[in-house]
């Protein structure tokens, strides 16, 4: 008798224990087994070789079926893969016209001309490239005819579709770094900027003159207008601007952005509501870290990760530098609260590609950061910050911390490199995310986990028909059961990626979704009722 | 064990440094021999410029600059010994500024080349505090400064290679140099040697942590600060370092009394008046934070963490005013220094901050 109970014990004790991940790297399996190269790889001479690039999930042909997009720099090319269905993926990039052979930094997506098809953005030094989608078959570059030719070099970053005006057209707003070239940008060890650890590295971004990021407003007619001034998105202009990510913060109904900088104060852009912004970083609590320093900020990524209903933020750094979680109080005022979330112990990673996703399904948001050094150099110092590094994988625990599973979540999450861009999806709807990571000069990484999650789920794909149809800017809020999720559908966000567009919840033991409300950007409040758990549900805004 | 900097004999003061130095403007008037002289000094003919400004002197041997560019010259050309007097005297009487440096800067390279650090010593002083701003001056006085330190560091090094202050300083440097493995070797030597020195195991504990990111380090270095309280359990500092790595191996809990007992030691700490400043505000009392950071800016006016706390403090509290105010001394302290940096931004076609 006493022998059962402790049988019983310990059965109800596993029964309980989190279960963890096995992620494995299944790329050269899918068929993702081109390398992308990026700058050097034992040493870099510019800062161009140490940004990119992003990476991106995507139903261009819209089969249902997520397909994957990678970035590359110069001496390769951007490549897409189509999604095969079983488990492999085509590389279709020559024959969807998308070979670009530039120093190509982010993407995002969104369907800017609203006829169904998801267009895309690349950004690069150089310029940015609309490449609009031709009912799924191909895409044609049309930035010229948009309106969207740079009339100087830029070094653009991170981007994202957004209706910020609420009009059902789609704008988009470009992050830029520095201003950079070859001729003038000092060489490794030249001045102090240029130096890491007794290290001559390539220089900046302190010591490079800093740029200003734009909003292209969308017209409704194919062409855009540079609206940076009027809209006050080009008045900051102390900051190196990398990973941008957009969301209704202060949830008034309009989208804000925020864009983590490099060595200099995140941006938080509010949405006032007639066509311009304001950069309240400071005030809100979101440009520094709990000590008022700036950080080295890369990317960023949104989720409710405490389920207050408010959407908070995440920024990866540099190595020597906390990541820092923003937990937001209401309004868009932010707290650091990285060390109070358990957060505090991963100091020696530079931090790039990131994101809130429910691994195992369990109603709360885990958090994942890809990591690599910006200086292959550091290798050299034999010290425990390394060119290549692992990722990390927290656990939500749904007490506002989270736990450090890196460790224990399979062999995917320890392998090691020089990671940038990463994107999340679930390329096989089988309810369970995927991660796909753009690594330096190797082939991407895919990670997806051998042990299927044990909570139900559902993937919500939204479709716009007075708002813009991709959705972006529509914020859903989830009840099944005792718990209520938050999210939105973003373009671009991680650092320089674009994640699915479909919203993906874990929905822990519940067998029915209880209801679903849906704030459609602008003024249309839709609410569905009893949706089935354990699928892709598609939901069109209601016409008026 | 670091090797100190090598002894080498200090070579004279040649023309380099001095043609170096910002240029006066002179009327060349060509039959003034102390013109001639002044601008034989500017061209780097030294020799000639002694010789015209000698001649020179003869017939009017009041002139204070013939004096002084006699001096410089003389000074260029290895004359030190004739040339310190009339030095000192322009430094300590020139009414115009740029010759008093010159003659200053011309006195600590003088007094560097004979070894004669004590009278360096004012000289670059008087220059820092009259000229803040001056590359040449910051690069004497840099000079000075670390000719004293690795003579000392040489006299250490010889006279007493076996003491733990050797294996002390050792560490230090390779700290400095970024060699934290062996700054972590050294250290424990110099432990080993002397159990009992107040400050090893605290800068131990600092080498550790530089050294590594890993959770082995963060055992390792708080064992030290350990220690370090047990010799001296008043050590507000090493109490929090102690707290910091609690912090880090996510234990904010454990991390709370110590940066307690660190502020209760040494009231004056600025660091603990802001750890214990986030706790509080971390558990929502912010009337009690806010006093805390309020005493923190008191000590120092330019704490940005301070400031920064103070505003989102206030800002929590609901004294939006009060926030306002301090996000506007954060946004003055962020400002971008002038100087180097601008100057760098300017000549990349930048505009420079703040204009």
């Amino acid at each position: 008798m006493i022998r059962f109970a402790f049988i019983l014990a310990a059965f109800s004790a596993a029964a309980n224990a989190p279960s963890l991940p096995d992620f494995r790297n299944i790329a050269a399996q899918a068929g993702l087994t081109d390398v992308f190269p990026n700058g050097g790889t034992v040493s870099k001479k510019y800062i161009i070789e140490t940004t990119g690039s992003g990476a991106a999930f995507i139903d261009y042909n819209n089969d249902g079926l997520l397909d994957i997009f990678v970035l590359s720099g110069k001496g390769g090319t951007n490549r897409l893969y189509r999604n095969d269905g079983n488990g492999h993926f085509t590389d279709v990039t020559r024959e969807t016209g998308l070979t670009s052979d530039a120093w190509n930094q982010g993407v995002c997506a969104g369907d800017f001309d609203n006829d169904g098809f998801t267009d895309l953005v690349v950004t690069s030094w150089g310029g940015i490239t609309l490449y609009r989608n031709v009912e799924g078959r191909r895409f044609e570059n049309v930035t010229h005819q948009a309106h969207l030719d740079q009339s100087r070099v830029r070094y653009n970053t991170g981007c994202a579709f957004l209706d910020y005006d609420n009009d059902g057209k789609l704008d988009l707003f470009i992050a830029n770094y520095v201003k950079f070239d070859f001729a003038t940008t000092p060489k490794p060890g030249e001045n102090p900027y240029c130096w890491y650890r007794d290290l001559a590295v390539n220089c900046g971004p302190r010591g490079l003159p800093f740029d200003r990021n734009i909003l292209y407003h969308n017209n409704g007619n194919g062409t855009f207008t540079d609206v940076s001034d009027a809209s006050g998105i080009s008045k900051p202009d102390q900051s190196y601007c990398l990973g941008v990510l957009t969301g209704d913060f202060n949830q008034d109904g309009r989208t804000d952005i925020f864009v983590a900088c490099d060595q200099t104060p995140s941006l938080l852009y509010i949405n006032r509501g007639d066509g311009t912004f304001s950069e309240e970083a400071l005030l809100r609590g979101a440009a520094f870290d709990e000590n008022g320093k700036a950080m080295s900020g890369m990317g960023a990524a949104s989720a409710d990760y405490d389920g207050d209903g408010k959407p908070d933020i995440f920024r990866s750094n540099f190595s020597d530098e906390r990541e820092t979680l923003y937990h937001n109080r209401g309004g868009a005022e932010f707290d650091d609260v990285t060390i109070a979330a358990g957060m505090a112990h991963n100091t020696r990673f530079v931090g790039w590609g990131c994101g809130f996703f429910d691994f195992d399904n369990h109603g709360w948001k885990d958090l994942f950061l890809a990591n690599g050094h910006v200086f292959p150099e550091v290798d050299r110092l034999k010290v425990d910050i390394h060119y290549k590094d692992r990722a990390i994988l927290y656990r939500n625990n749904g007490d506002s911390t989270f736990t450090d599973i890196s460790a224990h979540a399979g062999p995917g999450i320890l392998e090691r490199h020089a990671a940038r861009g990463v994107a999340f999806g679930d390329y096989d709807n089988d309810g369970a995310v995927e991660v796909l990571i753009n690594n330096q000069n190797e082939t991407p990484s895919l990670l997806k986990s051998a042990r299927k999650p044990g909570g139900s789920w559902v993937i919500l794909a939204l479709q716009g028909t007075i708002s813009n149809r991709s959705a972006i800017g529509a914020r859903v809020r989830l009840t099944a059961g005792a718990r209520t999720q938050i999210d939105e559908v973003r373009s671009g966000g991680s650092y320089l990626s674009q994640n699915d567009l479909r919203l993906h919840f874990g929905l822990g033991s519940a067998s029915k979704i209880d209801r679903v409300e849906i704030d459609w950007p602008g003024e249309v409040h839709q609410v569905e009722r009893n949706l089935e758990v354990n699928r892709v549900v598609t939901i069109r805004e209601p016409c008026r | 064990m670091a090797q100190p900097f090598p002894r080498k004999t200090e070579p004279r003061p040649k023309g380099a440094v001095f043609a170096a130095f910002t240029l006066l403007t002179v009327s060349a008037f060509a039959q003034d021999p102390v013109a001639k002289g002044i601008e034989e000094f500017h061209q780097g003919n030294y020799d000639a410029a002694k010789t015209t400004l000698e001649q020179a002197l003869k017939h009017k041997p009041r002139d204070a600059h013939a004096r002084t560019f006699l001096a410089l010259s003389r000074a260029a050309t290895g004359g030190c010994d004739t040339a310190s007097n009339d030095l000192y005297d322009a430094f300590t009487n020139q009414q115009n500024a740029d010759l008093r440096r010159l003659a200053g800067l011309a006195l600590v390279e003088c007094h560097l080349a004979h070894n004669r650090l004590d009278a360096a010593v004012p000289v670059a002083l008087a220059l820092e505090r009259d000229f803040p701003a001056d590359a040449d001056v910051l690069y004497e006085a840099a000079r000075l400064h670390m000719k004293a330190w690795n003579d000392v560091v040489f006299q250490m090094f010889q006279k007493t290679p076996a003491s733990y202050r050797v294996n002390q300083i050792s560490a230090e440097i390779f700290e400095i140099q970024g060699r934290y493995a062996d700054a972590v070797a050294e250290y424990r030597k110099a432990i080993e040697k002397n159990p009992a020195a107040i400050n090893l195991h605290f800068r131990l504990g600092r080498a550790l942590l530089l050294h590594s990111h890993s959770p082995e380090a963060l055992l390792a270095a708080r064992k030290e600060f350990e220690a370090e309280l047990k010799l001296n359990p008043s050590d507000a500092v090493a109490e929090y370092e102690v707290g910091q790595i609690l912090l880090a191996q996510n234990k904010p809990r454990e991390a709370r009394p110590r940066f307690e007992h660190a502020l209760a030691e040494s009231p004056d700490f600025t660091e603990a008046l802001l750890a214990v400043a986030k706790v509080r505000a971390d558990a929502k009392r912010y009337d009690e934070a806010i006093p805390l950071l309020e005493r923190a800016i008191k000590l120092q006016p330019a704490n940005e963490s301070a400031h920064y706390n103070l505003m989102l403090a206030y800002r929590n509290a609901g004294r939006t005013a009060d926030a306002q105010r301090e996000k506007a001394e954060v946004d003055k302290l962020k400002r971008p220094p002038s100087g180097e940096f601008t100057e760098f931004l300017k000549k990349l076609g930048e505009k420079a901050p703040n204009q």
